[in-house]
């Protein structure tokens, strides 16, 4: 198994890279709603420090208690500049609602390239399908949050009981690493699902999300174990951009934005290295070819039915010639 | 001659009586008494962990030195403001918060109470039934944390009068300072106080959500009887440990020249002891921790001697023995950043890290109550900012010289900040509210307590040394410690001392930091140079040799007039300071030279603190980008790494 998910994930970095136009406008798009969002907030800042020499003291180093003036001055008010941060990050959101399909498609065709038309076509046609297979996606994911807050109500209660500090931490950390697997786990339920109605058609999404839970199910420990690999490759960058910000001076601003932008770039890598290589396996499913068993060797081949092939665009029902 | 054998069984007798003698509570060079004496308490008490209560015979000497005679009396007792009805509770609650609590609903576990079941005053009789409760400052008749007894007939001046009482103290779970957690017990302001007479009347407040406390000075000596497991931390010097067979021990405190006694217990403590050298000889630090906060203990014991050594040598020195410093456990935060005659709490967390000073902060600034609050001992009533402005500006003394002026209160992960500039945040929201002078439990709101008796008065005194220079402001505090402490002085006593020290009438100055509400707020309003031939056609500017009229104006923005610099430099490198008296709303200054100003600044030391807005203090002609340009690019990624988040869960 563990030989198979290497070569899975190889395969998926592989159609990532080869198919890298799709990352570099992904983040294109991210980092232009991102300075949409950026752009009210530095403009009212400018105003501000423009002619002051107290930027200096943020620029120079961070002045903790210059900036906390600056957030509080009534002409800046920084803070309600976060509702523009947030409305164009919803809609970098919509938009990688729309395009999944379009890149979903485009996973699907492996060496053989799509026409834009084609991609925006598969877009759009998936569009509407995806976002109810969010709204279902909202059920386990609302119940992940309230288990969240039951997590913290329960860490507080045991730490407060304890006479070591430490324990409603601990209880903390150990239910927040259960949580995120578990998020992980129904991340990758619905990307199964979105990837069987891109392969299908599915125009059923409930029905395509049971077959989601469906597959993850007899599939977790090899899926869930790829995604997790992919998803620590993310922190991991993560990490060592931090441990590099660290040691670079205050004024390295220029470097410092290079290297934020890197990590934006590797997240987003990293997720459409994900929808590659489920994409991949789920293929390798459909043809019998196992991946995933646990022995490669004399793993049973999987006998699917083939699901009746419907047409991308149904034949619209003429009216009679002489109506 | 004595015989050998005689000789050396009176010296073993003298050294074994020399040893009966209770452990002197002074330092070695100190010997008391150090104050006038009006009170001395003598308690036995039972502490009842389970039940969180404790029960106690208090013996009060009170020797009347009014130079009147006294028939009536008032008592505090503070832990009667826990209850729903209260004076306390009411502010908190109409205010929203009180330290890390708030008080939108009661929660049961807030109670507490001092039940006093028995009064007597020794030669009149059984008062019990005399007691009655008054509210002198709201007429709240719901209040119970002040009580008064009228005798029978008065006590004489110069006479002693002894009064017997039996009370109950029931603690909260820790609240506002004191009280219980887990099997932590924090017990401040726990047994019946006898009120001061000053200036000819008793002072004896309610316990308001907006004060701290005031209490003559005199001598304790207290016994706690409680489980033998745990271990116990007070105010003055342990003198006796006896184990009563019953699994129980109890322990003698003794404390003299104090105006308070407080003391804690908890099976889970550690002990670590320190010393610090100072100039009366050693003093023990006996500091009360948890192994959870391991990473913190040497910390606190450096910035306890490094606040030791600063105040000594600045102030003056601290006579006593001994003092103690509680680490509270984790969910005791309320116990923690308190102060009690020899005896203080602080607060740390087990993952504290180095670059953030607040274990650091907390801990100087409580020690350095023991100055303030401790030996001058000013009626934080009616005064707050005496303590715990002066306190927050040693505070700031002390920690700029340990740890640097702009990173004493903050130096991690690329930021700084400085103990000055974070109590300068307190200040900047309430500016505008209430006078220093004014009574501290009337003040606006929490907000307003804080922010003016801690940050406008550091800020006040900090701005001080601007007029009258740094080592003046720490002459004035040296002379007002070594004149005032253990009398209790006005405000009038210290505004006076500065006067005196700086041999100058500060009036002016006090009238608007202290006793006003004025708005300090100085800016530049402009800054420009035009060549002086602008009339001529086809004028070329030519840099070095065409001539500029630059303008400087400086305006007064707020109403407090005070006396500023400012430094104009220009393009050619020259640079120029000028001084402007404030008194106008507005000065411009005119040159006339081969250059263009490059940039003005006002209070270019960065001395007054006061200033509400330090944004409209400069100009620069060329744009300043640097600041913008970072913050921007972290706005960006955050709002980038957002969406990617976003889109995930999509």
């Amino acid at each position: 198994m563990e030989g198979d998910n290497r070569r899975l994930m190889a395969a998926g970095a592989r159609l990532v890279w080869r198919r890298r136009g799709l990352l570099w406008w992904v983040f294109a798009v991210n980092f232009l709603l991102g300075v949409m969002g950026t752009f009210p907030m530095a403009r009212e800042l400018n105003r501000a420090l423009r002619h002051s020499l107290e930027g200096e003291q943020l620029f120079k180093g961070f002045d903790l208690g210059m900036f906390y003036e600056l957030v509080r001055l009534p002409e800046v008010e920084l803070l309600r500049f976060t509702t523009s941060s947030y409305g164009f990050a919803a809609l970098f959101a919509l938009f990688m609602l729309f395009v999944s399909g379009g890149i979903l498609e485009t996973y699907r065709q492996g060496r053989r390239r799509i026409s834009t038309g084609d991609f925006f076509a598969a877009s759009g046609a998936f569009f509407w399908r995806f976002v109810r297979l969010m709204l279902f996606s909202l059920v386990p994911f609302a119940l992940l949050g309230n288990a969240y807050l039951g997590l913290e109500t329960a860490s507080d209660y045991l730490g407060d009981k304890a006479v070591a500090d430490q324990v409603g931490f601990v209880v903390w950390l150990a239910g927040v690493i259960v949580l995120v697997l578990t998020t992980l786990f129904v991340r990758l339920w619905f990307d199964i699902a979105k990837v069987d109605a891109v392969a299908r058609d599915e125009r059923r999404m409930l029905r395509s999300a049971w077959k989601g839970i469906d597959i993850t199910r007899q599939q977790v420990r090899a899926l869930l174990w790829m995604y997790l690999r992919i998803s620590l490759v993310a922190w991991i960058t993560l990490l060592i951009a931090f441990l590099i910000w660290m040691k670079l001076p205050p004024t390295a601003v220029p470097v410092t934005f290079v290297l934020l932008e890197l990590v934006v770039l590797v997240q987003l890598g990293a997720r459409l290295w994900q929808m590659a290589s489920l994409t991949i396996w789920y293929q390798r499913r459909a043809e019998g070819v196992s991946v995933g068993s646990t022995d490669f060797a004399v793993a049973p081949q999987v006998a699917i039915e083939p699901e009746p092939q419907l047409p991308l665009y149904p034949d619209l029902e003429l009216p009679p010639a002489d109506a | 001659m004595l015989p050998r054998e005689l000789f050396l069984a009176l010296i073993i007798g003298l050294f074994c009586c020399a040893n009966a003698v209770a452990q002197s509570p002074f330092a070695p060079k100190v010997s008391g008494p150090l104050s006038q004496r009006v009170v001395a308490y003598q308690i036995d008490a039972k502490y009842n962990p389970a039940q969180h209560t404790v029960d106690a015979t208090e013996t009060l000497t009170y020797h009347n030195l009014t130079g009147q005679p006294l028939d009536r009396f008032p008592f505090h007792l503070y832990l009667n403001a826990f209850q729903p009805k209260s004076t306390w509770m009411r502010e908190a609650h109409r205010d929203g918060s009180f330290r890390s609590s708030d008080f939108e609903t009661w929660d049961p576990k807030e109670f507490g109470s001092n039940e006093v079941s028995f009064f007597e005053v020794v030669g009149m009789g059984d008062l019990t039934k005399q007691m009655k409760f008054i509210s002198p400052d709201d007429g709240n008749a719901d209040d119970k944390t002040v009580f008064e007894v009228k005798l029978p007939h008065p006590v004489a001046p110069g006479q002693d009068v002894q009064f017997r009482i039996k009370f109950r103290a029931t603690f909260p779970e820790v609240v506002a300072r004191t009280g219980y957690k887990r099997n932590f017990l924090l017990a401040g302001q726990w047994f019946p106080k006898v009120g001061v007479w000053w200036h000819g009347a008793w002072n004896c407040h309610q316990f308001h959500a907006l004060t701290e406390f005031f209490a003559d000075f005199g001598t304790y000596d207290v016994k706690i009887t409680l489980p033998k497991n745990y271990v116990i931390g007070a105010t003055g010097v342990q003198i006796g440990d006896t184990d009563n067979g019953n699994g129980t021990k109890t322990v003698a405190f003794h404390a003299e020249d104090v105006h308070d006694f407080a003391w804690t217990a908890d099976p889970n403590f550690k002990v670590i002891e320190s010393q610090f050298d100072g100039s009366v000889g050693p003093v023990k630090i006996r500091l009360l921790s948890y192994t959870s906060h391991k990473g913190s203990w040497q910390r606190y014991v450096d910035v306890m001697k490094g606040s030791m050594q600063r105040f000594d040598q600045w102030y003056g020195p601290y006579p006593y023995a001994q003092i103690t410093v509680v680490d509270p456990p984790h969910g005791a935060g309320e116990a923690g950043g308190m102060e009690y005659p020899t005896f203080i709490t602080a607060g740390t967390d087990w993952f504290a890290f180095r670059g953030d000073h607040e274990t650091e902060g907390v801990t100087a600034h409580e020690f350095g109550h023991q100055y303030w609050y401790g030996m001058v001992a000013t009626n934080e009533f009616e005064n707050g900012w005496l303590d715990e402005g002066i306190n927050s500006y040693s505070e700031v003394k002390v920690l700029d010289n340990m740890y640097g002026r702009n990173a004493s209160g903050w130096n991690l992960l690329g930021a700084q900040l400085g103990d000055a500039s974070y109590l300068r945040g307190y200040y900047l929201p309430v500016a505008d509210t209430d006078s220093l002078a004014r009574p501290s439990y009337t003040d606006m709101s929490s907000g307003s307590y804080g922010g003016v008796t801690y940050g406008k008065a550091a800020m006040m005194l900090l701005s001080l040394e601007a007029i009258i220079g740094e080592q003046t402001l720490k002459n004035a505090l040296h002379t007002y410690f070594l004149k005032y402490r253990f009398t209790h002085p006005t405000q009038e006593d210290f505004l006076r001392t500065v006067n005196e020290v700086a041999g100058r009438d500060l009036k002016w100055y006090w009238d608007q930091v202290v006793y006003g509400t004025e708005v300090f707020d100085y800016s530049v309003l402009r800054a420009d140079s035009n060549p002086t031939n602008w009339y001529e056609k086809d004028a070329e500017e030519k840099p070095g040799e065409t001539t500029y009229e630059t303008q400087v104006i400086l305006q007064r923005k707020g109403d407090f007039v005070f006396p500023v610099e400012a430094e104009i430099k220009f393009d050619n490198g020259e640079s120029t300071r000028v001084r402007w008296d404030g008194k106008d709303r507005w000065v411009r200054y005119v040159y006339y030279k081969k250059a263009q100003v490059k940039s003005v600044e006002l209070d270019p030391d960065h001395r007054i603190m006061l200033d509400r807005n330090y944004l409209n203090n400069s100009y620069t002609t060329e744009e300043q980008r640097g600041g913008t340009t970072k913050i921007a690019t972290y706005w960006l990624f955050l709002t980038q790494f957002l969406a990617h988040f976003l889109s995930w869960l999509v």
